[in-house]
Parts: C-alpha cells; structure tokens; sequence
C-alpha cells in the first residue's frame, strides 16, 4: 500500500526521512512526480514523502541575480517570480506548472538548451538537503563563486532522491534576453544531412538546435519527409534579426525552401517541445534518452532506428545538434494488450540499447512494465554503491530505482 | 631508507626523488607553511601514478598531489610529509576534438597552453585563473579555480564534463557527467585533492565571441565604483568581466605595465563585453550611462586588440605589481552577494584602518569576489599579528553578510579551521561521508578543507603569505 505525507517545513522532512529510516520502511521522495518514469520502480509498498508544502521562494533579491527556493516550488512559479524580475533559471523541464525543482534536479534533468546555458548543475549555487539522519545539510550557498568545502549540490543533483532530498535550492539567474525566436523548417528528402552541416557554419548559434520527427503532440502539422528542424535563437532584436536572414541562407543552400517563423507563442512553442519529452502516447510508449557526441548523433539516431527494424514498435525521435542528444519515443500501435505490449517494448529498448549503451528510460506510458532504465554500468558503479551506504545505510531511499540496484 | 621510499624506487625507478635538495622544491606552495616530503614522485603517466598511490597507501603514508603550486592556501603543501606526487610530465594535450569543442588534457598542462593550442580554431578554454600562465589544469581543478571571465563563462566545474582519478586503492577509474549514476566529476572538482589522484581531465571548449570590448571607467573612490558595479548587474547586465582596483593597486600597476589605467583616480573599473557585433555599442552604451550615474570620471575603450591584451596583462599582474613595492603582503579571497559590495568594501577599508594596515582592493566585482591585499612587513611582529587578526576579522565580516570565505582559491590548510564558520556539524558531517567513500584512512593531502579534530570550533591563526 502506498501511503503519502507532508511534512509541513525542511525540519518535519528530514523528521519523516529519520523516522522511515528507524522503522526501516522504504520511502520516497515525490515532487511532481512528472519524471517518475526515469528510473527503475519503486517498492509498491513504500511511502511517498511529498514535497508539496515546501512551495516557497524563500530568498530573492533580483539585484544579486540569484534566487533560494524551497525543493517543492514548481518551476513555473519560478520563472514567473522570475518574470517579473526580468531574469530566468533555464532548467527546462517539461510540465512546469507540475514539475517542482527538487524533483527536476533530482532527477537531473538535462534541456536541449544547456550547451549554451549550462546543465541544472551548473545553474545550482547551493542546496539544503534532508537526510535520513534527521538533519539538515548545506552545500554552497547564495554567492556565485564559492569553493568552500565539498559541492554536494552535484552529488545530490541526478541522485533520483537515492542519497535525501533537495528541501532548497539556490540558483545563479540570468538576465531574459530581449528577443525569443523560434524558427522551424521542414526538411525536404535527403536535406537534413546537409541543412545539419550548413548550420553547423552559423556564426549567431542557436540556443537550442532539434532536428524531430513524428512527435506531433509538439509539432502538430506537417512535418518534412527528413523530419522538421526545430531552433531557438534568443538575444537583442539585431542579433535575433540577424540570426534569422543568415538561418534561412544557411537552409535555402541546403534545397530547404520553407522556414516558418513564430515570435508570438515562440515560448509556449518551446514548452510544447518539452513537453514532448516525457509526453507517452496512449499507454503504448517507452521513450528513451541516449546522450553522446553533436557530431554523432544523427548517426546515432539512425543505429537506434536500423536496430528497431525488425521490431513491431515505431519511433518518434528528437536529434539534439547542440547537446549531442537523441531522444526516441517507441510506441506500438495496434491490438496487442498490456503482457505482449510489455514484451515488445522491453524487447524494443533492449534493440535500441545495443545501439546506444548508455541509453536512459526519461518516460514511460505504463508504470512499473518492468522494464530496466539504466544503460551500460558505470565504472565508479563500486564508489556509487559506497556513496549510497554512506548516506542512507539501510537503503530506504528509492530502493532499488537508480543505477546498479542502488 | 624508509620501506616506502624502498618500494617506490624499486617500482618507479627515477621518476621518485628523495634527497633533500631535490624535495626541497615539493615542500611548500604560495603560502608560508612548508614541510619537506619523504619522497616526491614525478610521475610519466597514470599507470606509474597509481602505482605510487596504491605503494604510499599500503604503507600508510600521506598523498599530496602537486601541479605548479600557486595556490595560497597551503593545499599543496605536505603537511604531515608523505609523498608528493607532481602532474609536471603528465602535460599533454591527450586528445582534441574541436568539432565537439572538448579536450582531454593531462592535470600538469599549463591553463593557458590549452587556449594557445586551440588558437586559430575559433575555441578557447574559458577559466582564466590570474595565475593562468602558470597554473596547471589540475590544480585548477582541485580548486575550483575561476578568474576575471567567470562571471559570464562559469568556474572551473562548469567546463570539466568528466575526468580520471587513482582511487586509494591504485585502480584508475574514469568518471563522466554523462554516466549513469552520481555525479562524481562535481564531486571531484573543488575537492582540494582529498579524494583521489586526477590523472586526466576531459574539459569543455568554447567559442570565442565574435566580437569584444574593453573599456575602463575611472571613478573618486571604490565604494562609488562598487555601487556601480551592483547596479550594473542589479540592471540585468552581466558583461563578462566586471573588475575593480583600487588606487594602490593601479599605481603599483601603472608603475609596472605602463598599460594606461588612469592613475590619479580612486578606483578603476575594468569592464569587458563579448558577443555579436550588433550588439556592442548598445551594450557599452548601457553600462557606461550605469557608470556615470554612479559617478564616473571618465571612460574609455581600448582601442585595438593589443590595448586590450595590455590592460588585462597589467590586470592579472597587479599581485605581482604589488609584490615589488611592498615588503610582504597577503591576499584574501572571500565572496560576498553583490548587492553587499560597497558594504563590505567600508568595512575592509574600516578593518585596514583599525589594524593601521595599507590595503589593497583588486578584486571580480562582478561576482562579488573580493581579494583584499594586505600589506606588512613580516620582521615587525606586531604588524604579522596584526594581518592575522585582520584576515580573519574580513572573513567574519564576509560570512556576516551572507558571503563565504572561498570564492575561487580553496579552504588549503590556512583556511581549515574558518570552515565551520560557515558551515554547521551536519553540514561538514554529510561532507565527510562523501570524503569517508574516497578516503578513510585520510591519506589523500589530510589537513585541507576540514577542521582539525582537535581544535575543532577554535581558529588557528594563520601564517600570512610573504610578498
């Protein structure tokens, strides 16, 4: 039976943590829980401990371009407190008015747009984090420069609440620029290749730089046979300007003759591709995260669909030019029910895996299938499972959801 | 011969140095204390350093891992003796992969041999340290190491995507922050060298901006040129460097460099800003109409790139300036939010005042980072005393107003027992489990960054760093 509490303030939640940890009962940390699919299930009969009460912006002084907020306030809530300032935290995370930032940076999300801003982890200043021990302990701080003592912040920062949980958190902000663009072309037959090498030659470079195909819950009309390129250019008006006549030169050398520009909505456009991310499709989806190399991701991409050939599934997929990402949504479409879905996409991402190792589940359609999250081990996996011992020694935390059994 | 030094000369042959002329060189960084070795081993590549990691672990003796030994805080020096192990011939760029704008480095390459080895591809490596000419990547690392240009590019941490450590028990082990699993390369950086022995860092490059600009206002005094400093960044500007000197630092400066800083102002305020074109003269334009309204004397821009060069030259030369005009000094290096800038700058110019200590202000005002340079003649007693207390009295007065005491140099071994200062018993307890992982015989440079057991909660005065 899964039962939920609340603690009401940071020290009530590391009281909850404290108290599972004596009776030995298997907890979780639960935030949104929009990222639940990351990660292998939790125990069916362990308690939620929801950071739902922790919702507060606890520090900001726009001046000082950082904010301090409670793990449990939803990003949504951040970036219009953040809005009115004119400045932004660019975690891009799907779901904002859903996904809280303890649970986003616990889960270590990683946006299509931190080759130019940086990963959440960057973005991180400081944390508080409750610990199984009952208390509470901090990491960094509110100054932007700071080499004091270990950078915690990095280990809790990915750790699925394997280690405690994020009850605050301190980020850095950065000024809004003044112009948000995003142009999207469809890519005629046999143009991607070369639209992907011109726009490698841009001098103004994108912000954000996907290449997707099907996805149409984010791109709902037509899409180009090579797929649909999908960019973000952020800044003054002149350099957005200037961004988009040397886009569209770049494309129309690449035979892509259509760029369709949004301004109006270009935010909302880009939260629909976010949302995309984790979105599933009809309970019949797995989507899977394989990070590597800009310069080989299309090829990547292409060995993730050869290795699905002879599987019945199909493939929604993102190329993320800039972080080197390739997302892949495998959905099966047709009459088969849960156990002979269930078989088909583990046997699908297990096809997938073997063209990309360090494949990660991000979403699932049907929770619990079973179906193992993690890629290849890492080689400090031993170091890990120490961490893990040393910060929660009777294993409460997420037992069994992250990598290696941790 | 001790067993160790036995065991590693049978095992490393001449890459291990024992006799006292040759340890002479491993006994101390840029901070007063020093202690000589057992041994130092200068190791040519990472097989021979785990197999001096796991030797002195067996024996029990203290690995202290070296790279040019700059840093100021006594994190390189071998306190309790052991071995020192030096990353001078792990210096090579290993791998370049300019298309995917990373590197793979040895830690022993000098910071700034890797900006010069991308010249001409458009790239460079971002964390610009003052002591880039001679600091190594390694010890940039351990540190967490920043410098002016951070304030827009990020520390050290954000441009090192993954990195090879010698566990204690002289395996090498390779972490990424792409791994599935914790994030180790964050835990690494910033550690000080108390985890384990980096052998390769893999680090992120980046590209250079299209266009840049430097320019210099000259203002009366350093509180109006902080308080335009907190206004440009409370405007929502972050240029990519925002420096102050004060009039101290830019006449030993001037006297030296000739770089063409005003020399009759009270403070000078050295701003870059980078990117497109389009954008330079708006964004100059924004920030000098801040600067006036701050009460800017002057300004000016540098008009050509060797301008430019000589004006950060002169910049990340002023401790070394400095160094010829005083007898001794010691610098600070403390953080505080940006907002509290002119505050704490009163209150270091008030703390000088009241030991009768000339000071010195350089410091990366745009971060709130200040390096308050003490000056003192280390023959007079009274005046060391007088550097120690004041040290510490600026520390407190940083922490007090929601700074920390470390913005880019480490805790080392002079700031130790100022760390529970800004951090409480459970604080500093999760930060020992994470070292308990790595370390637990404390053999990896023991005495950096935490309290000593014994003193715990009394503060050790430090040993003022000689000029």
């Amino acid at each position: 039976m899964i039962s939920t509490r609340e603690p009401h303030d940071d020290r009530a939640f590391a009281r909850a943590l404290h108290e599972c940890a004596e009776a030995g009962t298997p907890a979780y940390i639960l935030g949104g829980g929009t990222l639940q699919g990351i990660g292998d299930a939790p125990l069916p009969e362990s308690v939620a401990i929801s950071t739902r009460a922790l919702s507060e912006i606890i520090a900001y002084d726009p001046r000082d371009l950082t904010i301090g907020v409670a793990g449990g306030c939803n990003l949504a809530r951040l970036s219009t407190t953040l809005a009115n300032e004119g400045q932004f935290v660019p975690l891009d995370a799907p779901q904002p008015s859903r996904a809280t930032v303890g649970g986003t940076l616990a889960a270590g999300w990683l946006g299509p747009r931190r080759a130019s801003y940086g990963r959440s982890r960057d973005l991180v200043i400081g944390t508080t984090a409750a610990l199984v021990d009952g208390t509470l302990a901090r990491a960094g701080g509110m100054v932007v420069k700071n080499v004091t003592g270990y950078d915690l912040s990095k280990v809790y920062i990915g750790s699925l609440g394997t280690l405690g949980a994020i009850v605050r958190a301190n980020f850095k902000t950065l000024p809004l620029p003044a112009a948000f663009r995003v142009a999207i072309a469809p890519l005629p037959e046999n143009s991607r290749e070369r639209a992907i090498e011109h726009l490698a030659t841009l001098e103004v470079e994108p912000t954000c730089e996907l290449v997707v195909r099907g996805f149409r819950d984010a791109l709902p009309f037509a899409q180009g046979v090579d797929g649909t390129l999908f960019v973000v250019f952020e800044g003054s008006a002149a350099l957005v300007e200037r961004a988009t006549r040397a886009l569209r030169s770049a494309l129309g050398a690449a035979g892509v003759a259509e760029t369709k520009i949004v301004d109006v909505g270009a935010r909302d456009a880009f939260a629909r591709m976010l949302d995309a991310y984790i979105a599933p499709i009809e309970g019949r989806s797995i989507t899977l995260r394989s990070l590597g190399l800009p310069s080989a991701s299309v090829e990547l991409d292409a060995a993730i669909r050869k290795a699905l050939e002879s599987h019945a599934v199909l493939v929604d997929s993102i190329i993320d030019g800039r972080c080197g990402d390739v997302i892949s949504r495998l959905f099966v479409d047709g009459a088969i029910e849960s156990a002979e879905l269930r078989a088909t996409l583990a046997a699908a991402v297990s096809a997938a895996r073997s063209a990309s190792p360090g494949a990660t589940v991000l979403a699932r359609a049907v929770p619990n299938d079973g179906i193992a999250s993690w890629g290849t081990r890492p080689i400090a996996l031993e170091a890990m499972h120490e961490l893990k011992r040393r910060f929660d020694p009777s294993s409460i935390l997420a037992r069994g959801r992250f990598v290696g059994g941790i | 011969m001790s067993a160790v030094i036995e065991r590693l000369r049978d095992a490393l042959g001449d890459s291990v140095k024992t006799e006292p002329e040759d340890l002479a060189s491993y006994a101390f960084d840029a901070y007063s204390e020093e202690r000589l070795p057992t041994a130092a081993v200068i190791p040519r590549d990472a097989r021979e350093a785990a197999i001096a990691v796991r030797i002195a672990h067996e024996c029990g003796e203290p690995i202290v891992p070296r790279g040019a030994g700059t840093g100021l805080c006594g994190g390189a020096v071998p306190t309790q003796g052991g071995i020192v192990i030096s990353f001078a011939r792990l210096n090579r760029i290993l791998e370049l992969d300019l298309r995917n704008r990373r590197a793979r480095v040895g830690p022993g390459l000098i910071n700034l041999d890797l900006s010069r080895a991308v010249t001409g591809s458009g790239l460079f490596y971002a964390p610009d340290p003052s002591s880039q000419k001679i600091s190594t990547i390694g010890g940039n690392v351990a540190t967490n190491a920043g410098g002016p240009h951070c304030l827009s590019y990020g520390t050290t941490t954000n441009h090192v995507l993954g990195l090879e450590y010698i566990d204690r028990e002289g395996r090498v082990v390779r972490v990424s922050q792409d791994d599935a699993g914790y994030d180790l390369t964050g835990a690494f950086v910033g550690s000080e060298g108390t985890l384990g022995i980096i052998t390769s860092v893999d680090v992120r490059l980046m590209r250079l901006p299209e266009a840049v600009r430097v320019c210099v206002a000259a203002f009366g005094d350093v509180e109006s040129a902080s308080e335009a400093v907190s206004a440009i960044i409370g405007a929502g500007i972050v240029p990519i460097a925002l420096e102050i000197m004060d009039k101290l630092i830019t006449t030993a400066v001037e006297a030296h460099f000739h770089a063409g800083y005003p020399k009759d102002a009270g403070a000078v305020l050295l701003v870059e800003i980078a990117g497109v074109i389009d954008d330079m003269d708006a964004g100059e334009a924004a920030i000098a109409r801040i600067a006036r309204d701050f009460g800017a004397l002057s300004w000016r821009c540098a008009s050509s790139a060797a301008e430019r060069d000589a004006l950060w030259a002169a910049r990340k030369g002023a401790a070394g300036a400095i160094g010829r005009i005083a007898p001794n000094y010691y610098i600070q290096d403390c953080c505080v939010p940006r907002t509290k800038l002119p505050q704490v700058i009163h209150a270091i110019d008030d703390i000088a005042r009241r030991y009768k200590l000339p000071v010195g202000n350089v410091f990366h005002a745009g971060d709130g980072n200040l390096h308050p340079l003490l000056i003192f003649d280390r023959r007079d007693a009274r005046q060391v005393q007088a550097v120690v207390e004041a040290g510490t009295e600026i520390l407190s007065t940083c922490i007090d107003l929601g700074g920390t005491i470390s913005g880019e140099h480490g805790i080392g071994y002079e700031k130790r027992e100022s760390l529970s200062r800004v951090f409480n018993s459970d604080d500093l307890a999760a930060m020992q489990r994470l070292r308990e992982v790595f370390d637990p015989a404390r053999l990896f440079n023991p005495d950096k960054i935490f309290p000593s057991g014994a003193s715990c909660g009394e503060v050790r005065a430090p040993l003022p760093l000689a000029g």
